[in-house]
């Protein structure tokens, strides 16, 4: 065994006082490493204790020290044998004659912390009843000396030590009850009470507890000395139980069978009687506290003997009339447990409650907490009486509606919880209409007198805080108001009641008038004064929070609706009315119809007043009316609003003064009829709120928002396999290539590009320019035709076409000054959501069905680019897309990228999972090339996906435009005007032009343009038919004129080609251009055609059987032109072309070949 | 412990929050121990509130008690539900007396769990705060618990759990109010006995003449007129002024022996036996000697330890306040309310029964009559003709009434101001003084004070038609009548009018902090401001324009004083020569509405 520990040092009396602040606090390591703790401290208290050089407030301050942490320092039973020798030796020590009553003091302490400290450990598991045995004894000595004068005190604590012990060990003292008595009826001085309750205490367990000795109360068999702990305590402990201490609520169950037990003795019975009523007796000698003690230990015994209730009435009814709030209480609570007994004199002591609620500024220490406890005890007095007769309800509703009303000076804590009594009131009455109502066989014959004084109830309840209208909506009076209005709305349907919750909403609110009542008053007052209005928001916010008065919230905002709305004036001061508006549209169950209406006619009213000095207002307010538009299509369904507020939302796009506002309702309204429902209402609340727009009360939730979180970029990587963007009509050239010119790259000018200049000199657009630099630029171009023929004299037929070709050139836009003419590119975009949620990732509930279970993309922005010179690509916005269904077989989407598109293909529903695009280019040089397309798109989760989709190839065919017919031609002059620019352009183009020379002024008189012309021919082996149909489909409105009697037959039943110029063969009279029908039995162009073309053979086995001929301009941008003359016979067709922009061609020979021999 | 009333702790903390005085009862712990072990046992698994016993100690409580005054407002806390309030706090039960007994969660930093402890009854005394824990059973923990965490929209009154059921059934919260008041009062040094002073003509005189018509004292006792020294009564501060729960500054320390030997004595195992601390200093300051005996035929009362030895006499004081509120509208009835009090002090020999009589009660629409524990109410009330009772030594207060039919008001009249500009107003005041008031009554102190809280007052212009003015930056004081002037046997009329001139209003904004309900603040600052002329009257501008900044009032206020404009009325009588038996009336609440503003009113009852 190893030594143990010397013993701490002893403390200082400073240094006590910290270790016991330290303990207090919690703060115990500094001490205990130290071994300042445990029985170790325990012996250096004690030791301190008895010194003489401590003080004796000191050494009570150990005392408590001791007792309060007595559970972790007394942890032997050795300390406790301590412990009780020290008090053994302080109580028999003299007292010193200069501090009597100090002395005493310390005394009495003592043995209050010894006894504490010996209830605390007192088990009997162990042998250390003895001590236990020891101290009871050391007490009733003390006790012991009924009257002795000096020691009164002492000997009182004594006792009070005596009761607690028989409280935490019940029965311990059950064998001296006699002993005690008799001390009880000697005792003179006022230190009798406590012998009165240690009498009280012991007859309490004889009662109540089973295990009491039988022992007789009145004759003492026992000696007093020495005191032996009773058997019963080892018995019970041989089962380990630690019932030797029994709370009070067990009294009850002890009490129904103590009492069996009492009647069987019955000398026993009549004992005890004599000494209950020995004890009441001495209730009006008793303190406060003692009466309460007193109360608490006789009243189960004198229900256990089965005494009369009148009995105690008379002992006890006095203390409801004192103005002690403790007596009051110990009296209810007498009440409370001989309810039965009491019966009928609930009105009595309700009364009374409201009178002692009452009482002004003389109530108990002028604190208002009494006055709130008595409204309390009335309010629960009420129910538990209630609860046990419901016919009483009548009686109690006409007395306290009259009584509570709250009086002026009452403070706010009072008038609301009187208050709340006139709703409880308001209950009763209310319940009493039922219950007529009922007994009247369901008859509605509702109790008139009553209900109206429900509502005069609230209306002159409410008068006491009426401030609440026109003060800050933070003041106390608003507070107290609204939860009176919320005590009284609610009422009787109580949240603990479930299944109640559906019958109350069956019931129509506007039944009882307290409703209306409450709505009146809500609706007028918030009408007068806006402060309200925060108020009014909170109210329905929290009905609606509520899981059983959901009702009575959307009710309320229904009645709003109703009944508000109408009689708000549309002005400025609407704007503080927001917050119930923005309320009302949030309510599912409100049409929105009238507030649609209101807000639109204030919105007409701020474009009215917008002036000057409105700006910031104009914006505000707008904002704030788009901010409830947005709520309305969170909401609601868009088909119930889609009228009323996209004509708001276009209004306001149109006529409101302020450019933010503008912008947001244009957003708004392109969602709205964009997206559809469900998506829209998601959408809009992923961000609860936008900065500006939607004021509400809970502004976190803006910095709550999750920022955009850009996709991963690997998986953007694989973005094309599932979002395609593809061309409407595809197009005839698989193949992609595009001559690149190296030579007009080289240039850095860029004017060099095209063959233009600028007409710097003269504003007159019909003169010639023949400045050195545009004949440069010129010659760049036309240095491929090598025929560089010299000026001729025009003739009239030169000068004819020359001014057919001024007038056309003249309507050409010149690109660098006008906007260039567009061509553009119809194409589809869609995207396929299997692949796109197992790529970005959403999960889609599985069990959504219809299109609310397809994914969407929003916002979409698609950006091009090209190396093409195709100008800039202005990129396209298509804010709403829903992904493709899976499962359905729609046929194009399995096959899309190759297949033909027909535009009107699929039923409506297909055009949501598609996207139309026009891609719009602006070429300043007809050729084919490839545009890439950057998506960026925003998906379900806010995410933005962004990436590279497959790039769309332009070919030469989407260059083709019509000619340009300039405004003064008459629309039944337009074919002849094109046939004759063709034959024009046909002439300028041929190798033996006449205008080679002439430069022609573009539109806006600032370029000029020159043509240098370009000629070939293309053979086609391809029968008459394939290749009118082909005409038809591809070339249609190009063609400027049919000839040829077989053709024009068969074209024009075809009904495709119209409004051209329809020329018989025969009548054939172009003698400016070679027939080819004419001439093909050889000539000199024949010929040339044949050396150009260097294959004869094809050539050769043609039939000679012509039918016909199309003659197509094709226009294309920005300046150039295409002309075929396609000369038809039966097998076989010959297409002459030509063009003032050569590199054309090698497009065209490809394009011929798809378009007619595949 | 049904009906009982145990403290298992008592804290008190400097308006530092600092835990200045802590006591434990171990005994009564114990008790709370074993009815957890107890409910732990029958309540089984399925019960997801667990509550153990366990006690927090002082620096948890403080860090606890800090976080409730941050979570709920103020050191009170809101008291009823606003849109600040969290579930589980006292605020969501959404009742005044939360603010009063409170909850607290302890979290126990090493362990990282929380306890959640009710009822703490919190007291707020000069600069300290008291707490009490007194002993409840697990289950009435539970059901609070509940009750504040329930997510509805807020206690119905039918509801199965309520507070008041519970209020009802726990003495021991009552129990733990009067300890903490007790000990409140001692802390501080307030602790003073009723008082007790004679006047040789009744002053505005007992407004209940009845009562005071005659008194007969039977028993042995004689009474005997014996001067006594009378404290001059403590003026009736303005009680327009915001009443915070802060604590005043200037604190005295502590005085922890004295606290420490008072708790040992009133409640030695934590069930408090006898609060009076009188009784009980005065056996710490003198003990008992064997000249103390007892008597010998009687029992002597615990609530009277010692017996008077000495000349006999016995003494009452009649205190009354009236509470006015006149209005002179004809839609508003004028409130007026009397309380009173009958202050005794019996120095008589032995232990003798006294009979007060209470002539005439039935006439003069008694209201409410409660007496001290010592007298003997017959079992029906106070509707006999005499009160019984054996006093206890020293002051003590015998009974309290209260009567609001009836009587006429000592100074009666109007107060009209209206704002001719934005800084310049014009009053006027039209008052009787005792009219239907004889000799011997006489009104000795007579002053009207025109507050004005939230304004400064540069000038006062005017002359009373008698008395003289003192306007200070707040107030403008008309002394109508002063001290050693007494007015009886006769009704005076006083008129005073002038022009008063305020500092310019500037808005200050309202410091968020503070206020019981916290500003709403997140509402549009561009709350729709029309400019003066928009507004016919100036006045109403001018209430709009200063009621944004009004802050919200305690609950224990009646309404937001500072709302208003009203003229104050105090009485209160002079310094008297003391005979057996005096009655004075002092002016509670006494306030003259301005007829041209608003007012605050309540229903009245209707019998």
């Amino acid at each position: 065994m190893t030594t143990p520990p010397p013993p701490p040092k002893p403390l200082s009396s400073q240094e006590w006082e910290t270790l016991i602040e330290d303990y207090n606090h919690g703060r115990l390591h500094r001490w205990t490493t130290y071994d300042y703790a445990g029985p170790p401290l325990v012996d250096l208290a004690l030791s301190s204790i008895l010194r003489k050089d401590f003080s004796l407030h000191l050494k009570q301050r150990l005392l408590i020290f001791l007792e309060e942490h007595s559970i972790s320092l007394f942890t032997s039973p050795a300390s406790l044998l301590r412990l009780l020798e020290t008090l053994r030796l302080v109580i028999q020590s003299p007292n010193p004659n200069d501090a009597v009553s100090l002395s005493f003091s310390f005394k009495e302490q003592f043995l209050i912390s010894t006894t504490s400290i010996f209830i605390v450990h007192g088990t009997f598991a162990t042998a250390d009843f003895e001590t236990l045995e020891g101290l009871v004894e050391l007490l009733l000595t003390i006790v012991n000396r009924p009257n002795h004068g000096i020691d009164r005190q002492t000997r009182a604590v004594a006792c009070e030590c005596l009761r607690e012990l028989e409280l935490a060990f019940p029965c311990l003292l059950s064998e001296i009850a006699a002993h005690i008595w008799g001390l009880c009826q000697s005792e003179r001085t006022h230190a009798a009470q406590s012998y009165v309750l240690l009498l009280a205490a012991v007859i309490h367990s004889i009662v109540v507890y089973d295990k009491a000795p039988n022992v007789s109360i009145l004759n003492a068999s026992t000696p007093l000395f020495p005191f032996n702990v009773p058997r019963i305590f080892f018995e019970n402990d041989k089962d380990g139980d630690d019932s030797d201490d029994i709370v009070g609520d067990d009294d009850e169950k002890n009490v129904s069978s103590a009492s069996s037990n009492l009647k069987e003795t019955n000398v026993r019975y009549k004992e005890l009687r004599r000494v209950i009523s020995f004890l009441l007796e001495w209730p009006q000698y008793l303190t406060c506290g003692g009466v309460l003690e007193f109360m608490r230990m006789t009243m189960p015994v004198a229900n256990a003997l089965e005494l009369q209730a009148s009995l105690l009435k008379v002992q006890f009814s006095g203390l409801i009339y004192t103005f002690d709030p403790l007596l009051c209480h110990a009296y209810l609570g007498m009440y409370l447990r001989l309810l039965d007994s009491f019966d009928g004199q609930e009105m009595e002591i309700a009364n009374r409650l409201v009178l002692q609620s009452k009482e002004l500024y003389l109530s108990y220490q002028n604190n208002v907490v009494f006055q709130l406890l008595s409204v309390h005890w009335l309010l629960g007095l009420i129910q538990l009486v209630i609860g046990r007769d419901v016919t009483k309800r009548k009686s109690f509703a006409d007395v306290m509606s009259l009584s509570f009303y709250p009086a002026i000076f009452d403070p706010l804590a009072l008038k609301s919880l009187k208050l709340d009594l006139a709703a409880y009131c308001s209950v009763l009455l209310d319940d009493f209409g039922t219950l007529k109502r009922y007994a009247n066989g369901g008859t509605m014959t509702v109790e008139v007198g009553s209900e109206v004084s429900v509502v005069k109830l609230l209306e002159d309840g409410l008068m006491c805080v009426s401030g609440f209208k026109w003060l800050p909506p933070w003041s106390t009076e608003t507070a107290v108001a609204f939860r009176t209005f919320h005590k009284f709305l609610v009422g009787t349907s109580s949240h603990s009641d479930l299944n109640e919750s559906d019958s109350s909403s069956k019931r129509s609110p506007m039944e009882l008038p307290i409703f209306c009542a409450i709505q009146g008053m809500l609706i007028e007052s918030t009408l007068k004064f806006q402060g309200l209005v925060p108020l009014i928001v909170s109210f329905v916010d929290r009905l609606l929070g509520c899981y059983k008065h959901r009702w009575l919230g959307e009710w309320l905002l229904e009645t709003f609706n109703e009944s508000f709305i109408p009689k708000l004036n549309i002005d400025y001061k609407l704007g503080s009315y927001f917050p119930i508006l923005e309320r009302i549209s949030a309510n599912e169950r409100v049409s929105p119809t009238g507030l649609l209406e209101l807000l639109a006619n204030y919105m007409v009213v701020l474009i009215k007043k917008h002036g000057p000095d409105t700006g910031l207002k104009s914006w505000c307010q707008g904002s704030k009316i788009l901010g409830i538009c947005r709520t309305m299509m969170i909401h609601h369904h868009s088909s119930s609003l889609f009228l009323g507020l996209s004509r708001l939302l276009a209004f306001a796009c149109l006529y409101f003064p302020d450019l933010e506002v503008r912008d947001h309702a244009r957003t708004y309204l392109r969602m709205l009829v964009c997206i559809p429902g469900k998506k829209l209402r998601d959408l809009l609340n992923i961000g609860e709120q936008l900065p500006g727009i939607s004021p509400s009360t809970n502004s976190s939730s803006f910095f709550n928002l999750q920022s955009p979180r850009y996709h991963d970029p690997k998986k953007s990587r694989n973005i094309s396999s599932y979002i395609h963007l593809e061309r409407t009509v595809p197009l005839l050239v698989r193949q992609s290539w595009s001559l690149s010119l190296p030579v007009l790259r080289l240039d850095d000018d860029k004017q060099s590009l095209e063959s233009f200049k600028d007409n710097k000199t003269t504003g007159e657009p019909k003169e010639l320019d023949r400045s050195s630099s545009s004949i440069e630029i010129v010659s760049d171009i036309n240095r491929i035709s090598q025929l560089q023929e010299p000026l001729r004299v025009m003739d009239s037929k030169v000068s004819e076409m020359v001014g057919i070709l001024r007038k056309h050139f003249a309507s050409i836009p010149d690109f660098r000054h006008f906007p260039g003419l567009k061509i553009k590119i119809p194409c589809v975009l869609s995207f396929d959501s299997e692949l796109f949620n197992h790529s970005v990732g959403t999960s889609i509930p599985s069990d959504s069905c219809g299109i609310d279970s397809l994914p969407a993309i929003y916002a979409t922005v698609l950006k091009f680019s090209s190396s093409a010179p195709y100008g800039n690509i202005p990129s396209y916005h298509i804010p709403f897309l829903l992904g493709q269904p899976v499962k359905k077989d729609y046929s194009f989407s399995e096959t899309n990228s190759l297949d033909i598109v027909p535009v009107g293909n699929g039923s409506a529903e297909d055009k949501r999972f598609k996207a139309h695009v026009m891609i719009e280019l602006e070429p300043r040089e007809p050729q084919p090339g490839v545009i890439n397309v950057h998506i960026q798109t925003n998906a379900d989760n806010s995410e933005i996906i962004q990436g590279q989709l497959h790039s769309i190839k332009v070919g030469i065919e989407d260059m083709f435009l019509k000619a340009i017919v300039p405004e003064d031609v008459p629309t039944e002059a337009v074919p002849n005007y094109c046939l004759d620019l063709f034959n024009a352009l046909w002439e300028a183009c041929g190798t033996s032009s006449s205008t080679g020379r002439e430069t022609f002024v573009l539109k806006g008189g600032k370029g000029v343009a020159a043509i240098s012309g370009t000629q070939s021919v293309k053979l086609l082996e391809v029968p008459f038919m394939s290749l009118i149909q082909a005409v038809q489909r591809c070339l249609a409105p190009f063609v400027v004129s049919v000839t040829g009697e077989p053709l024009i037959n068969i074209v024009k039943g075809g009904e495709i080609i119209r409004e051209v110029v329809w020329k018989d063969s025969d009548s054939d009279s172009l003698s400016e251009a070679p027939n080819p029908d004419a001439r093909l039995d050889g000539g000199p162009l024949y010929i040339q055609y044949m050396d150009d073309e260097n294959e004869k053979g094809p050539h050769l086995q043609i039939s000679k059987r012509d039918m016909g001929c199309f003659l197509i301009l094709i226009f294309l941008p920005p300046r150039f032109h295409l002309l075929f003359k396609m000369e038809v016979c039966d097998v076989s067709t010959l297409v002459r072309v030509r063009t003032d922009h050569w590199p054309c061609l090698a497009y065209v020979d490809e394009l011929l070949e798809a378009l007619f021999i595949e | 412990m049904a009906g009982g009333c145990s403290i298992r702790a008592i804290w008190i903390l400097s308006s530092q929050d600092a835990v200045v005085y802590s006591r434990r009862f171990p005994v009564v712990e114990r008790r709370w121990r074993l009815a957890c072990d107890k409910e732990s046992q029958s309540a089984g698994a399925t019960d997801s509130l667990k509550v153990v016993p366990y006690l927090p100690t002082d620096s948890e409580l403080a860090a606890a008690f800090i976080d409730r005054k941050k979570r709920e407002g103020s050191v009170r806390g809101f008291g009823i539900r606003t849109s600040h309030s969290v579930k589980g706090s006292d605020s969501w039960v959404d009742d005044p007396i939360t603010r009063h007994i409170i909850s607290l969660n302890i979290d126990k930093e090493e362990q990282g769990e929380s306890h959640f402890i009710w009822p703490v009854i919190l007291h707020v005394k000069g600069p300290f705060y008291l707490l009490a824990l007194p002993l409840v059973e697990p289950h009435h923990l539970k059901t609070y618990a509940r009750m504040c965490n329930r997510s509805d929209c807020g206690n119905t009154i039918g509801e199965d759990e309520n507070l008041s059921s519970l209020l009802l059934d726990l003495p021991s919260i009552t129990g733990a109010f009067m300890v903490v008041h007790t000990i409140g009062d001692i802390v501080t040094g307030d602790i003073t006995e009723p008082e007790v002073v004679a006047s040789a003509s009744p002053s505005v005189g007992g407004l209940l003449d009845s009562l005071t018509g005659s008194i007969g004292i039977s028993g042995r006792a004689k009474p005997v007129a014996t001067p006594i020294a009378a404290s001059a009564t403590s003026s009736t501060s303005v009680s327009g002024t915001l009443a915070s729960d802060a604590p005043k500054i200037g604190s005295r320390s502590l005085d922890k022996d004295a606290l420490q030997s008072f708790i040992s004595s009133a409640m030695p195992f934590g069930t408090p036996m006898d609060l009076s601390y009188s009784n009980i200093s005065a056996m710490k300051m003198n003990g008992f000697s064997s000249v103390d005996v007892p008597s010998a035929d009687s029992k002597q009362p615990a609530w009277k330890p010692y017996l008077y030895r000495g000349k006999q006499r016995i003494l009452f004081t009649i205190h009354e306040t009236v509470h006015v509120a006149m209005y002179d509208r004809d839609e508003i009835p004028d409130s007026i309310t009397a309380s009173g009090q009958v202050n005794c002090r019996a120095e008589l020999e032995g232990l003798p029964d006294v009979s007060f009589p209470l002539t005439g009660l039935g006439s003069a629409h008694v209201e409410l009559l409660s007496f001290h524990p010592c007298a003997q109410v017959p079992e029906h009330g106070g509707d006999k003709h005499a009160v019984t009772f054996s006093p206890p030594l020293g002051n003590f207060l015998l009974m309290r009434y209260q009567v609001s039919d009836g009587i006429r008001p000592p100074v009666k009249g109007f107060y009209q101001l209206s704002m001719v500009s934005e800084n310049e107003g014009a009053f006027l005041f039209k008052l009787r003084l005792m009219e239907g008031y004889k000799t011997p009554l006489s009104l000795e102190f007579c002053t009207v004070t025109m507050l004005f809280p939230r304004r400064m007052v540069v000038s006062c212009d005017g002359t009373p038609s008698i008395g003289t003015v003192f306007s200070t930056e707040r107030s403008v004081e008309w002394r109508i009548i002063t001290s050693g002037r007494g007015v009886s046997g006769k009704s005076i009329e006083a008129t005073f009018s002038g022009t008063l001139k305020f500092v310019p209003w500037q808005t200050k904004k309202p410091p968020s902090s503070g206020s019981v309900f916290g500003s709403i603040d997140d509402e549009d600052s561009d709350f729709e401001t029309d400019s003066p002329n928009n507004i016919v009257n100036v006045e109403d501008f001018l209430a709009e324009k200063m009621s944004k900044d009004l802050q919200a009032v305690d609950l224990e206020e009646p309404f937001c004083w500072q709302a208003y404009s009203y003229a104050k009325v105090s009485i209160f009588p002079a310094v008297k020569a003391p005979v057996e038996l005096s009655a004075q009336v002092t002016s509670g609440e006494y306030i003259l509405w301005n007829t041209l503003g608003k007012c605050p009113v309540a229903a009245t009852r209707k019998a």
